[in-house]
């Protein structure tokens, strides 16, 4: 029989690891925050001086704002695309389902970087895809200069968070719905009930769990990438494309200030755990 | 008891055999030096590391390579963490460089410039390398901004290089005319826009108007520098550049150059060894005129990068990496990396290119930018702590992008200058 103490010992190698590589860490970057640094070296005790310094920084607002915008957009296609895809995908063929899940699944698992750089070429202003396909089809008044535009930016790069993004809404959606009874559906076909209600009343109802999950997953994660945006933009034209991770690396690798980097990290370290505790609540409520 | 001993008798070789391996003297080197895009000079660099060991006295060269964009943040993170390599070939000099003298991280080197000399090192590029009084750094490449061309299709068009701002902009407006790109310019990294804007500044407000504000206590705010902003926004709202330049790599505006797609293409002597193996036209080159009244000719300069010595290297390292440096600045190590690496050392004269025969377009660029060596003027990206570069980046694509005016952009460099004077970052030769 395992006692409470043999289960202890069994995790303490993980506990070990995550300490480690996971609060040590964390702990030093806290620390950190409330020094003053000159290229990588300790100068002093800065107390709060680098949090305070967060209220005057216009590029960190607008690197959270950014942040926003991508989470709410995150919510809003992927998820909206995955939900009806999965609705639709459900009720073909089980040899369909497995091909077009796993076709759809396949962005899943292309690295950001090699995304970035795949979608830098489709975006690119003197040979890219896009501008060539809209030519080629008469619309070449629509070509622009995707990720060189202050306004169109933000918007091209989420539509490549949103194709890596997808394909996983679909599989977890799709797995979501073939667990609803389908008995509920075959009550629904007897009473006349068209697609759309079906969708509407049995699908998306029951599946509330699912979309929470995504949606917070989809937060979290929204509100930490980084390697999409410095592949392809690294956080211009400008401003446009800057995220706080990206604000962060900056700060910390280029300018050499750890102490000021810290405190952005602080920051958004709390963003995310805050996000993390409000799903841990939440789908432990239902 | 006996298994005991022959346990301590291999601890004792194990110490004995890491200690002889402390007795042979290592130099840590870190430099860019690659085989192709920017600094390709890497065949030239193995072979001077062969060339020079006799001069080391016994002691080896471990090198690493790093690529020269990412070199400043791997230096960074080196110094940070106490790992400093021995030696190192890096950018930028002046601010950045003065940022690591000034936490001591850095070896001073005047006893070596005592023993060595490097008459070549002028008191400029002395004062570019030392931070409170000291020499921190020994320079080496010269960089030079220019415009290369296609002298191709030049001939086919019937143009004339031109000596005036007007002819400038009226070559432009003709290229335009004919379909042709004038200007091949990707901003998509971010640094080469200020290359281009270093020496649009240089030639549109002088050498002095720069140093008032880079070293006195005029702010950015002037009128000569709103011109120099004003005519970098210009440009790119007459179309000099192709659009969504913001969005083009570096690589690949020099591709389009090379390509044939854009006549011309300004930027450093960095890439001289890629656009000479890459040109399947005729290339040339030749110096923007001056864009202000009573402006003198001249371009950016620089020397790239320097050689710089850890602050925590063992003696025997230090002077084995000052002596291996020596033959590396020697006159037969200079004709190497003219000849093979396409660089062009500090102290090279246009007589020493001809004779060693560099490539007539090594010839061109240095001559045209050595003939204005007085009037030549400064490099931002050396001379800005990079609290200030990491503001000009962005506000670049914004101000040649047309999402921020002259004034805008003046002013947020303002801002970011006064905070790193406040901090004292800023570097005064």
């Amino acid at each position: 029989m395992f006692t409470t103490r043999v289960a202890y010992l069994f995790l303490l190698p993980a506990l070990l690891l995550y300490g480690a590589f996971v609060l040590v860490p964390v702990g030093q970057v806290v620390a950190f925050s409330f020094f003053a640094w000159d290229n990588g070296v300790a100068t002093g005790f800065a107390g709060l001086d680098n949090f305070v310094r967060l209220a005057g920084d216009d590029v960190f607002w607008a690197a959270l704002g950014h942040n926003v915008i991508w989470v709410v957009l995150t919510l809003v296609f992927p998820l909206t695309a995955g939900l009806v895809l999965a609705a639709i995908l459900a009720e073909r063929s089980a040899r369909t389902i497995r091909w077009l899940g796993a076709i759809y699944f396949i962005p899943r698992t292309i690295p950001l970087v090699v995304a970035g750089i795949i979608w830098g070429w489709i975006y690119n202003p003197i040979f890219g895809l896009l501008n060539y396909a809209l030519e080629a089809v008469g619309l070449g008044g629509l070509a622009g200069a995707w990720l060189a535009d202050q306004d169109s930016a933000l918007i091209s790069l989420n539509v490549v968070g949103a194709w890596t993004f997808f394909g996983f809404c679909v599989v977890i959606y799709l797995a979501a719905i073939q667990s609803i009874d389908p008995s509920l559906y075959e009550a629904a076909d007897i009473d006349g009930a068209k697609w759309r209600h079906k969708f509407r009343h049995i699908t998306v109802p029951l599946l509330r769990g699912t979309t929470l999950f995504l949606g917070l997953y989809a937060s979290i994660e929204a509100m930490r990438f980084f390697d999409l945006v410095w592949v392809t933009t690294q956080g211009g034209p400008g401003y446009a494309t800057e995220v706080l991770t990206t604000h962060v690396y900056k700060t910390f690798f280029l300018v050499g200030d750890f102490g000021y980097a810290a405190a952005l990290s602080v920051v958004l370290l709390a963003i995310v755990l805050t996000i993390s505790a409000l799903a841990f609540s939440l789908l432990r409520a239902r | 008891m006996r298994h005991r001993l022959s346990i301590a008798a291999a601890i004792a070789t194990a110490v004995a055999a890491g200690g002889a391996a402390h007795a042979e003297t290592v130099i840590t080197q870190w430099d860019q030096f690659a085989q192709s895009g920017i600094t390709a000079a890497g065949p030239a660099m193995d072979e001077l590391i062969a060339t020079c060991k006799p001069a080391l006295g016994g002691a080896t060269v471990l090198r690493t390579i790093a690529p020269s964009i990412g070199i400043r943040e791997s230096y960074r993170l080196a110094v940070s963490a106490g790992k400093t390599p021995d030696l190192a070939y890096t950018w930028p000099a002046a601010s950045v460089l003065a940022g690591y003298a000034r936490i001591g991280a850095l070896a001073p080197l005047d006893a070596y410039y005592a023993q060595y000399g490097w008459p070549q090192v002028n008191e400029f590029y002395k004062g570019r390398n030392s931070y409170g009084g000291e020499i921190f750094a020994v320079p080496m490449e010269q960089d030079l901004m220019g415009v290369y061309y296609n002298r191709d299709l030049f001939n086919e068009k019937g143009l004339a290089v031109p000596t005036t701002y007007e002819e400038f902009l009226a070559l432009a407006e003709t290229l335009k005319d004919e379909g042709i790109v004038p200007v091949s310019f990707g901003n998509r990294d971010r640094w080469p826009a200020t290359n281009t804007f270093s020496l649009i500044l240089g030639l549109t407000a002088g050498l002095e108007a720069e140093q008032d504000v880079f070293f006195g206590d005029t702010p950015w705010t002037n009128p000569a520098f709103r011109a120099a902003a004003e005519n970098f926004q210009d440009w790119a709202e007459r179309g000099l550049f192709p659009r969504g330049f913001n969005g083009i790599g570096y690589d690949e505006a020099n591709a389009l150059f090379l390509s044939g797609r854009a006549a011309m293409t300004i930027t450093g002597t960095w890439v001289l060894q890629d656009m000479i193996r890459g040109a399947e036209f005729d290339l040339g080159v030749f110096m923007l005129p001056p864009m202000a009244d009573g402006v003198p000719s001249g371009t950016m300069w620089g020397e790239g990068s320097q050689w710089q010595l850890s602050a925590t290297a063992s003696d025997d390292v230090k002077d084995a990496a000052a002596a291996y440096l020596d033959c590396l600045l020697s006159d037969a190590s200079r004709e190497v990396w003219v000849t093979k690496g396409h660089t062009v050392t500090i102290g090279t004269t246009p007589e020493e290119l001809s004779a060693w025969g560099a490539d007539p377009v090594v010839q061109e660029f240095f001559g045209a930018g050595l003939a204005t060596a007085g009037t030549n003027f400064y490099d931002l990206h050396t001379t800005l702590p990079e609290s200030v570069t990491q503001v000009l980046y962005p506000e670049l694509q914004r101000l040649v992008g047309g999402d921020a005016t002259a004034d805008e952009f003046l002013e947020a460099m303002q801002a970011a200058w006064q905070a790193a004077i406040d901090n004292g970052e800023r570097w005064i030769p």
